[in-house]
């Protein structure tokens, strides 16, 4: 139409005029120390690399036992050959824990007594295969066939599909894998919405002439426009709450979850001195406290941010070469690296990272998660700050009126902190005097101080 | 006078779910988005009307003669006001511009897009269909809204509508009875518990939209039969797209997809229009 034409224009012309420029997003501080999934007894941690329909999942064993008694059963949306299967380096998914875990930083205050320049300059210093697929059996009784069967590293792998889920019960059963009770309730809705089988167990010869300490994560590539993560099947014989860390990785922007509400961890608070001695407990408490505040039943966005760069970082950005082993499979490969003062950066490299933490209980998650990208660019992280109070010799008024300031502030944290974890405020509150003695020098100014005065 | 029209109160219902919304639960709505989609949704229909009063005018009418002419027409507040409440509770866009566009085109499709003086496309499930095809950076959060709260707002929004009395409550109780039973049926047919099928229903978006998206009256077929068969039709299709082509969005697709087909449904089964005059003079 004619007149449309130029209404759009003119719409956008008046609205401009109202400006909503994006908010900048820039931290800084010193980072102290980060929370990362060493702080959880029974955490799993998937990473996802996904554009378009294609995936790349790589699944971390956290397995804790026998490994003659390891078995794995993951529902898959296709049949997984040989090709599509290898073995990645367990220290990948430490780098992508390390690099988006919350974490802690210090800020020091200036001298108040000092002449008046532009303060908030403090710089960041960031610290720091063989082909033998297709070998098919049928086993028609069971409805159960092996669609591939083949090795890759210390893991002997089998895809199956089945026609119903007794029979595949039957038939893990009859082959060795332990299946728990119940199992054959749960395997029924996979086999119906026609997905196959992916069935590893450990080569217990490879794995000892190998002379491996640990289980090393599993990485399957395939194509399927379903982006979901079964964890039904892992719900089967737990008994307790369990943790699931996911690192999605999106040429794109964030990746949330469809079918359950996703919210962000508390962030960007101030906190009493002490902590620095216990963040990971104090971590664990803020987590908690917001997983129950929800109702247990949402999941939490711990890190959101492009891969090329953090701001403080809590580790090294990733290296091309370490984001394709996460399965980052749409890099391009002009590698340069440039680091500036402030903020490490790499060359664009297209990554978004969304660390999605979810502590599930069959009750709270009846469905699997269903995941879908999102074009959100914007930064987040889980980020906790200690302003370290100024502590030299203070002869001025403005001195004076900054050390009467702090109580206020000090009382400020000790609330943020009983409110983010629901800790007793007076032990909270006892514990900060502790570190806080040593800045005034005499009891009567505590005492002024107290006053208000 | 304020409340007087009945979509006074889905303004008013539309305006608490997003307050509610940006209090305690999503935290992916912006203020400024919402300014956004209000003003530009104002703006287009203003300007829009005053375009097709020019167009129509009768120059003989003593109040239509040239001095007139350019002052604008009287603005209809409220569907726009509907529209843009919608969109702000449904879309979600990187920048303030995507919201625009789907603000914008939302309402120009209602002037566009007519056969025999109706228009057949969702003004607000126009602007989101226009967002994710012609953006890179729109998307709908249908996880964001959570599950117990929209209990709640299946009763507020339920008894409103009857309160309000527009007759389109048929839409809804297709739309969501037929897609129920078919999602029973699949998870029957899986072998899911209960608890599955429960989550999958109270998919937060899904909720929104049938309760205040596809009763629009103006837009969907007159008679009740062409309702009724029109809201099957869509929930057919959300079904399919949902499980089988794993679509997240299905509904606004399937709603797209199937919105001409309103005026098929008003020639094979003709009715009165729906008109909120009328409506206004029947509550008198």
């Amino acid at each position: 139409m004619k007149s449309f034409k130029f209404i759009i224009p003119l719409l956008l012309g008046i609205l401009a005029v109202l400006c909503f420029a994006p908010t900048a997003w820039a931290f800084c501080g010193f980072y102290v120390a980060k929370a990362d999934s060493k702080l959880y007894n029974k955490a799993s941690q998937v990473v996802i690399a996904r554009e378009g329909d294609r995936t790349v999942l790589t699944m971390a064993n956290d397995y804790q036992g026998q490994v003659r008694d390891f078995a794995m059963v993951v529902p898959v949306p296709t049949v997984i050959t040989k090709e599509q299967v290898r073995v990645a380096e367990p220290k990948i998914i430490e780098r992508l824990d390390a690099f988006s875990a919350p974490r802690l930083v210090e800020y020091f205050d200036d001298d108040p007594c000092a002449p008046v320049y532009k303060r908030g300059l403090l710089q960041a210093v960031p610290s720091a295969t063989v082909n033998e697929a297709g070998d098919r059996l049928r086993d028609r009784s069971l409805g159960v066939t092996v669609e591939a069967r083949f090795s890759v590293g210390e893991y002997d792998i089998l895809i199956l599909s089945a026609k119903e889920s007794g029979g595949l019960e039957t038939w893990l059963q009859r082959n060795g894998y332990k299946i728990p009770k119940g199992a054959n309730q749960l395997l029924k809705p996979y086999i119906r919405s026609s997905m196959k089988f992916f069935v590893a167990k450990v080569n217990l010869d490879r794995f000892e002439q190998a002379g491996y300490q640990f289980l090393r994560p599993l990485q399957i590539s395939y194509k399927s426009p379903r982006f979901m993560l079964p964890i039904r099947l892992g719900m089967i014989n737990a008994t307790t709450e369990q943790d699931l860390l996911i690192y999605v990785l999106s040429p794109k922007g964030q990746t949330e979850i469809t079918n359950y509400r996703t919210v962000k961890v508390p962030s960007d608070v101030n906190i009493p001195l002490f902590i620095k001695d216990e963040f990971g407990n104090f971590y664990n408490s803020t987590f908690q406290t917001a997983y129950t505040k929800e109702g247990k039943k949402v999941a939490f966005l711990e890190y959101a941010w492009d891969m090329s760069s953090c701001d403080p970082c809590s580790a090294e950005p990733l290296t091309t070469e370490e984001l394709k082993q996460a399965g980052v499979f749409w890099l391009d490969d002009n590698s340069r690296n440039s680091i500036s003062p402030s903020r490490r950066s790499l060359p664009t490299n297209n990554v978004f990272i969304s660390r999605l933490h979810v502590r599930y209980t069959r009750d709270k998650f009846p469905e699997d998660l269903m995941f879908q990208e999102t074009s959100n660019t914007q930064s987040f992280q889980g980020r906790y700050v200690l302003q370290h109070p100024y502590t030299g010799e203070l002869k001025c008024q403005a001195g004076r009126e900054y050390k009467r300031s702090l109580f206020n502030r000090f009382e400020q944290e000790a609330q943020t902190l009983a409110r983010l974890t629901n800790w007793n405020i007076q032990d909270i509150r006892q514990k900060m005097k502790l570190t806080t003695t040593n800045l005034t020098s005499s009891w009567w100014e505590n005492f002024l101080t107290w006053l208000g005065i | 006078m304020l409340l007087k029209d009945v979509r006074d109160y889905q303004i008013l219902f539309l305006s608490l779910f997003l307050l509610l919304g940006m209090a305690t639960r999503d935290w992916t709505l912006k203020l400024e988005m919402i300014t956004v989609a209000i003003a530009t949704c104002l703006l287009t229909q203003w300007l829009l009307s005053w375009l097709k009063n020019q167009h129509t005018q009768d120059t003989d009418h003593p109040l239509r003669s040239l001095p007139y002419s350019l002052l604008p027409p009287e603005i209809n507040l409220r569907s726009p006001l509907i529209t843009s409440l919608g969109l702000s509770l449904l879309l979600r866009a990187d920048h303030w511009t995507t919201m625009a566009l789907a603000a914008a085109s939302a309402i120009a499709s209602k002037f566009i897009f007519q056969i025999n003086a109706k228009h057949f496309f969702n003004p607000g499930n126009f602007g989101i269909i226009t967002a994710l095809v012609l953006t890179p950076d729109a998307w709908v959060s249908p996880g964001q809204w959570g599950e117990d709260w929209w209990y709640g707002l299946l009763f507020v929004g339920a008894g409103g509508m009857i309160l309000q009395r527009i007759g389109r409550w048929d839409t809804t109780a297709a739309f969501l009875g037929f897609y129920a039973f078919l999602e029973a049926i699949r998870n029957i047919w899986l072998g899911w518990t209960w608890d599955v099928y429960w989550h999958r229903l109270m998919s937060g978006s899904l909720l929104l939209f049938a309760l205040f998206m596809i009763t629009d009256p103006r837009s969907i077929p007159n008679a009740r039969i062409g309702r009724i068969i029109w809201a099957i039709t869509i929930a057919i299709i959300t079904f399919i797209l949902r499980n089988y082509f794993f679509v997240p969005t299905a509904v606004f697709w399937a709603l797209f997809a199937f919105a001409p087909l309103t005026v098929l449904l008003d020639i094979l089964h003709p009715s009165l229009r729906f008109s909120w005059f009328e409506m206004d003079k029947r509550e008198c």
